[in-house]
């Protein structure tokens, strides 16, 4: 048996279909594969084939993208700009390595009407821009599925795309922070240099003049955001840590300003330059770390289909959802999302709702039966009654629980902004009082001894002292697979005194129960092999469940791998093409057995060879985080959609005393107020959707890398290596941070105390002054990096960072 | 001294240049994928451009 030369798939028996790229004749496996190579080769892009580190992807020609065409629809996904332009976003489903983007880059470019073509392959988009009145939506779809890749339209918002709009400005004030803070100390050099040696007045004018013409600009434009923060702050009559760092850029720059005018005693461009550069290095590492979250929340635009096939008089026709209305009656096919929530209308079918309720089981449903929108079919076509679209879906119900649940967290009293805020009082009511008494005994000194204790006292240690902190610990727990998203949830973190747990998927994952496991051909451990080969690279929880299971075997090499979603794996090894997954999938012709509905099947062409029985197992570092939590005194408890049964079972055997059963996304956020109303600090670690209220509602979200999308965006912690017991180390750190915070806070504090007396006295010279300034911020720094990495104390192995891949099947 | 006259004026224009060909690049989306493009250089490496793609451009 011969695999396909452009996806890898094998050859079925009986089809004798050639094609020619480069002068020789490859096999392939379908009428779709033919034409995409035949394509791909006529426009000497061949190289691709050479170039590609994984197989393409089926391509399937056969479905129909003229629907995109519809006004409706375009309308709310195209941009138009101008007569001859319009542009799209696209999320690209197969866009597997650099190959892919190069193919795509040079064969849509070449299709008439196409201006430009951009693809990031990072984030898997296609911005496309295009002629409308040469070509359409639809043709230039239906040529990105001849290729083989599944191309979905994203709402024509993504176009300007507010992050790469946030990102393009960060760095622009980056650099002309970085270039500014550059040339005003090449001139504070020199300035410092008259100090001791004698400058002719007029060179140092000179000098200054150019410190006040590199600063103007990172003062007025890298600084913005500063002063746009404090400003909105104080409109709200708050003070964040916006506040007292706007004060001292504008307080110092003035300040310096003043002095250059009066021929005064010393300036601080330099200093106020440098300060504003270390400033948005932290806030633009922050904000990455922000984006890449953000990208995986973008999978949230293919939770809901974007089309449906709607039953009229005479078949069926191919609408957008958003057009849908109560009373339609829809046709989804296996494999595929249901678009609205309804009832089933036909038949019985098995429906994975994993993705609202969490539980992994696919559920069995009879007609008449209520099914949500975001769910999957996994045995189809069925028909569906639509009963509510849009706003009024159970999803977006949830959706807009969690906007809501986030907008009324509580924030706690932050120990740095308060700190920071009562200290610029204090400054200022101390200078005005150094301005009065000098003007009291002698006039002439009073500007100068209130600048100084201004410029001595400068916030910068106090404004360095939380960022730099923070920017350090998000850095070393990023290496251990625990991405920070929200500064405050690490203080959150470092504070919580109780720990809810959602079961399945948190708490549990899939394990393969081998003593239950039956076995039709060959031994056990064959099939064991077979299996873990067929789930090399996948993501999904039981896959790494067969992996480990047969970690002591030897693995055949298998290829053409294809990831069927919502059903399996299917590939080949030493010839014999094999398939894994639900009973559906792999045993086409086997007898409908709802007794092993929830087990993995393996199948090759002659029929089943194993069913591996799946069973709940806690997942790997629970024991050891629950023992870590438990010696500190802190509580745990279980919040589950679970059968109570199952539930007690799991918090007996793992030494949890409180837990809840059955509970409605509702209850858990009661149960959740009802704590809270104890005084208790709460974090909450789930994955998914149905948790996504409380993740958004506790003190500190956690959502586990493999959890679902909406999961992921309430969260302010994601854990993206699989092991809980990251907690462990991202607590640890989180407290270190808090006490490194406070004693940058309090050495800011005991230094300011120590100088501004001296400086009101008018004791300190400039160039101390302006040495202890920077000194005291140097200390912040490296008292921020002794933040390290925590030892293991319990495991030896390094953290496998598994990545964020959303994979689901079963 | 009346080097530094037209050394710092100099110096000055030069970080005016710096500032606009880096605004520039981050405008043309030169600062918009720091991944993909490392990578492209691979894979280009032994690519000839063929007369139909050539054509295509």
């Amino acid at each position: 048996m011969t695999a396909c030369f452009h996806c890898g798939e094998p050859v079925p028996n009986g089809v004798e279909l050639r094609a020619r790229v480069g002068g020789i004749d490859h096999a392939v496996c379908c009428r779709g594969c033919e034409a995409a190579m035949l394509w791909i080769d006529g426009l000497g892009l061949a190289d691709y084939y050479r170039l590609r580190t994984e197989p393409a992807a089926r391509a399937d020609s056969t479905v129909d993208y003229s629907a995109w065409d519809r006004p409706q629809l375009a309308r709310m996904h195209v941009r138009v700009d101008a007569p001859d332009r319009a542009a799209v976003v696209l999320l690209i489903d197969g866009l597997r390595c650099t190959a892919c983007a190069w193919l795509i880059e040079h064969a849509i470019g070449t299709l008439p009407g196409v201006h430009d073509v951009g693809v990031n392959a990072a984030a898997r988009r296609v911005h496309l821009g295009f002629d409308p009145s040469r070509a359409s939506l639809s043709t230039l779809l239906a040529a990105l599925a001849k290729l083989g890749f599944v191309p979905h339209p994203l709402t024509a918002d993504a176009i300007d795309s507010l992050r790469e709009q946030e990102s393009r400005a960060a760095i622009k004030r980056l650099a002309v922070a970085g270039l500014g803070a550059m040339q005003a100390m090449m001139y504070a050099v020199a300035l410092y240099a008259g100090v001791f040696d004698g400058i002719d007045p007029a060179v140092r004018d000179f000098f200054r003049w150019l410190g006040f013409l590199v600063a103007t600009p990172v003062v007025l434009y890298s600084a913005r955001p500063f002063f746009a923060g404090a400003q909105r702050e104080l409109r709200a009559r708050r003070v964040s840590m916006d506040t007292p760092v706007a004060f001292a850029i504008a307080l110092i720059y003035l300040a310096s300003l003043i002095e250059t005018l009066r021929g005064g005693l010393d300036i601080y461009f330099d200093s106020v330059s440098m300060f504003v550069f270390f400033l948005l290095v932290g806030r633009t590492l922050e904000m990455r770390a922000r984006h890449r979250a953000g990208d995986i929340v973008d999978a949230l635009a293919r939770l809901q289909p974007t089309l449906a096939e709607r039953r009229t008089a005479n078949g069926y026709e191919t609408v957008g959802v958003h057009e849908l209305q109560a009373g339609d009656i829809v046709r989804i096919a296996a494999g595929a999302s249901i678009p609205a929530d309804g009832s089933l209308h036909d038949r019985q079918c098995a429906i994975d709702e994993s993705l609202l309720s969490g539980e992994s089981a696919a559920r069995r449903c009879q007609p008449g039966d209520a099914v949500i929108a975001g769910s999957m079919v996994l045995e189809g076509p069925v028909e569906i009654t639509v009963k509510r679209v849009g706003a009024d879906t159970v999803l977006a119900g949830i959706v807009r629980m969690v906007t809501r649940a986030a907008s009324e967290k509580p924030t706690l009293a932050r120990l740095a902004d308060a700190r920071a805020s009562r200290f610029v009082v204090r400054v200022f009511l101390l200078t005005v009082l150094t301005a009065a008494a000098w003007l009291v005994f002698d006039p002439s000194r009073a500007f100068a001894a209130a600048l100084a204790v201004l410029v001595v006292s400068c916030p910068c240690a106090f404004a360095l002292a939380v960022p730099a902190a923070l920017t350090r610990a998000v850095s070393v727990l990023a290496q251990r697979g625990v991405l920070v998203v929200d500064g405050n949830a690490l203080e959150a973190l470092a504070k919580a005194d109780h720990v809810v747990f959602d079961k399945t998927g948190t708490l549990t994952e899939p394990s393969i129960d081998l003593a239950h496991s039956e076995v039709g051909r060959g031994t056990l451990d064959q099939a064991l092999a077979i299996a873990a080969a067929l789930e090399q690279g996948n993501t999904h929880p039981l896959a790494a469940a067969l992996r480990g299971s047969a970690a002591t075997l030897t693995l055949s090499n298998a290829h053409a791998l294809h990831n069927h979603a919502g059903a399996g794996v299917s590939g080949v090894i030493d010839g014999v093409r094999y398939r894994i997954g639900t009973r559906a999938f792999a045993d086409c012709a086997g007898p409908a057995d709802s007794t092993a509905d929830d087990a993995l099947v393996l199948a090759d062409d002659q029929g089943v060879i194993a069913r591996f029985r799946v069973e709940e197992q806690p997942r790997a570092g629970v024991t050891e985080l629950l023992a870590a939590l438990h010696e500190a005194g802190i509580g745990t408890e279980i919040l589950s959609g679970d059968s109570p049964a199952r539930v007690e079972a799991m918090a007996q055997g793992l030494g949890i005393r409180q837990w809840r059963a059955a509970m409605q996304p509702a209850d858990k956020l009661e149960r959740l107020r009802e704590l809270r109303g104890q005084g208790h600090v709460i974090a909450m670690i789930g994955d998914g959707v149905n948790d996504a209220p409380v993740l958004a509602a506790a003190d500190v979200g956690i959502a586990i890398g493999s959890g679902a999308a909406l999961a992921h965006a309430a969260s302010g912690i994601l854990l993206s290596s699989q092991r809980l017991d990251a907690i462990i180390e991202a607590r640890v750190v989180a407290r270190r941070t808090l006490v490194t915070l406070r004693q940058n806070l309090n050495w800011a504090l005991g230094y300011n105390l120590a100088a501004v007396p001296l400086a009101a006295f008018g004791f300190v010279p400039p160039w101390l002054a302006a040495l202890g300034m920077s000194a005291s911020s140097i200390v912040v720094i490296l008292n921020s990096l002794r933040i390290g990495p925590v030892r293991r104390a319990t495991r030896a192995s390094a953290v496998v960072d598994a990545g964020i891949v959303q994979a689901r099947y079963a | 001294m009346n080097i530094i006259l037209l050394l710092i004026p100099l110096s000055l224009a030069l970080l005016a240049l710096a500032v606009w060909a880096f605004f520039w690049a981050v405008n043309h989306a030169q600062f918009d994928d720091l991944d993909t493009p490392a990578l492209s250089p691979l894979s280009d490496d032994e690519i000839a451009p063929t007369a139909a793609s050539k054509d295509a451009e």
